[in-house]
């Protein structure tokens, strides 16, 4: 399939390149046909050979976009079911710990999560703008706020006026089927080499295959958690649990935090490939059929055309045949 | 629990946080299993990603990190 993509960007720019020397749009747009076989010298009627060629190489975009989307919807069925079971691993955090979007400190690190590939619909774009709206909102004059980006697509966009907030860049993320493992590895990493107050990840929330909500998690680090909890709060809460062993609470909140830290990212990476499969399969659907109806205004142009030619012969020997007689 | 209890030092000073200690611990448990489950499992352990650190406005060489813990 890659290499029917590869052949058919070449074949566009071929086109591109071919434009200025000729007049005709249709023609600029259909490649390997040059100037001299439009009209050849003494033609009697209009070449179909283009509006053919034309034809055939929309056919294949719409066999393209049509595997792509049947690939993408069979992914999806076992994607969703790991995503919805992984939603049990951040609720009972949530629950006990609570969330706080708009707690203000320090230092923060923005995890942005985005897909390696692209042709799915708009959702790396929407990551994208509202880790920008968080990082204006985050960031001041004693405060500063980073990036930390998961997957091409989102780095490529955020290079280009955020370079010099970005922290880290990961990519490859989805080779294996995603497991709890490789994102636990990655939330290490990422835990070890930034330093932060606060945590938000950014992804793109699978509700159906038509619909994903960019989601915001905030992780407070365990220093602002102690000192929320102190204020009362959400996190007051965990005082009236008994905990075994001998660990005193900044401990205890240490490795809830970063374990919190790890299911969030587990259950936030799913999320966002379950939402970009969802968004590859409906954007494929969409031009699976934009290419019929084109190919639809195609036959019926090229229908024309050839009736039109044949009434214009038959014309031309009846009214032959009719001078003769007369 | 008293195991545990006392580990819990250990790994901190070690310089792990709780999600290595947490991965090794699934890691020797999932190596308790025996055979059909045993490979089963492993494919729930493989690591692939590469990562790349920022300094200065530009991208440093990645590091890729592949089926190690």
């Amino acid at each position: 399939m890659a290499m029917a993509m590869t052949a058919l960007r070449r074949e566009g720019r071929r086109a591109l390149l071919s434009a200025p020397s000729q007049s005709a749009a249709m023609a600029a747009r259909s490649p390997a046909i040059s100037q001299p076989e439009i009209a050849p010298l003494g033609a009697r009627s209009i070449s179909t050979q283009i509006v053919r060629n034309r034809m055939k190489s929309v056919k294949n975009i719409q066999k393209i976009t049509k595997a792509m989307k049947m690939v993408a919807a069979s992914k999806l069925r076992a994607v969703q079911t790991r995503t919805e079971n992984s939603r049990g691993l951040w609720q009972p955090f949530t629950a006990l710990l609570g969330d706080a979007p708009s707690v203000d400190v320090k230092k923060n690190v923005i995890v942005a999560i985005t897909s390696d590939k692209g042709l799915c619909g708009g959702i790396n774009s929407t990551s994208v703008k509202v880790s920008k709206a968080l990082q204006k909102m985050t960031s001041g004059p004693e405060k500063e706020s980073k990036y930390v980006i998961l997957g091409e697509k989102g780095k490529v966009q955020l290079i280009r006026d955020s370079r010099k907030h970005i922290e880290m860049t990961v990519s490859e993320l989805q080779k294996n089927p995603i497991n709890y493992t490789q994102v636990a590895v990655l939330a290490d990493d990422i835990l070890k080499n930034v330093e932060y107050d606060a945590i938000r990840v950014i992804f793109n929330k699978f509700q159906s295959v038509i619909s994903f909500r960019p989601t915001l998690v905030t992780i407070l680090s365990p220093e602002v958690m102690e000192k929320e909890s102190e204020s009362g709060g959400k996190v007051g809460d965990l005082d009236s649990y008994e905990i075994e062993g001998g660990e005193t609470k900044s401990e205890i909140l240490q490795n809830l935090t970063e374990f919190q830290f790890s299911c969030v990212m587990y259950n936030a990476v799913l999320e966002n490939a379950c939402s970009e499969l969802g968004a590859r399969m409906s954007a494929m659907d969409s031009s699976s059929r934009n290419a019929g109806e084109m190919l639809d205004r195609l036959t019926l142009t090229y229908n024309r055309t050839r009736q039109a030619s044949i009434t214009t012969e038959l014309t031309e020997i009846i009214s032959g045949a009719s001078a003769l007689e007369g | 629990m008293s195991a545990t209890t006392a580990a819990v030092p250990f790994w901190r000073a070690a310089g792990m946080t709780y999600i290595g200690y947490s991965n090794v611990c699934a890691a020797l448990v999932r190596n308790c299993l025996k055979e059909p489950y045993k490979s089963e499992v492993a494919a729930r352990e493989k690591v692939h990603f590469s990562l790349s650190k920022w300094s200065d406005e530009k991208q440093e060489k990645p590091t890729v990190r592949s089926d190690n813990e």
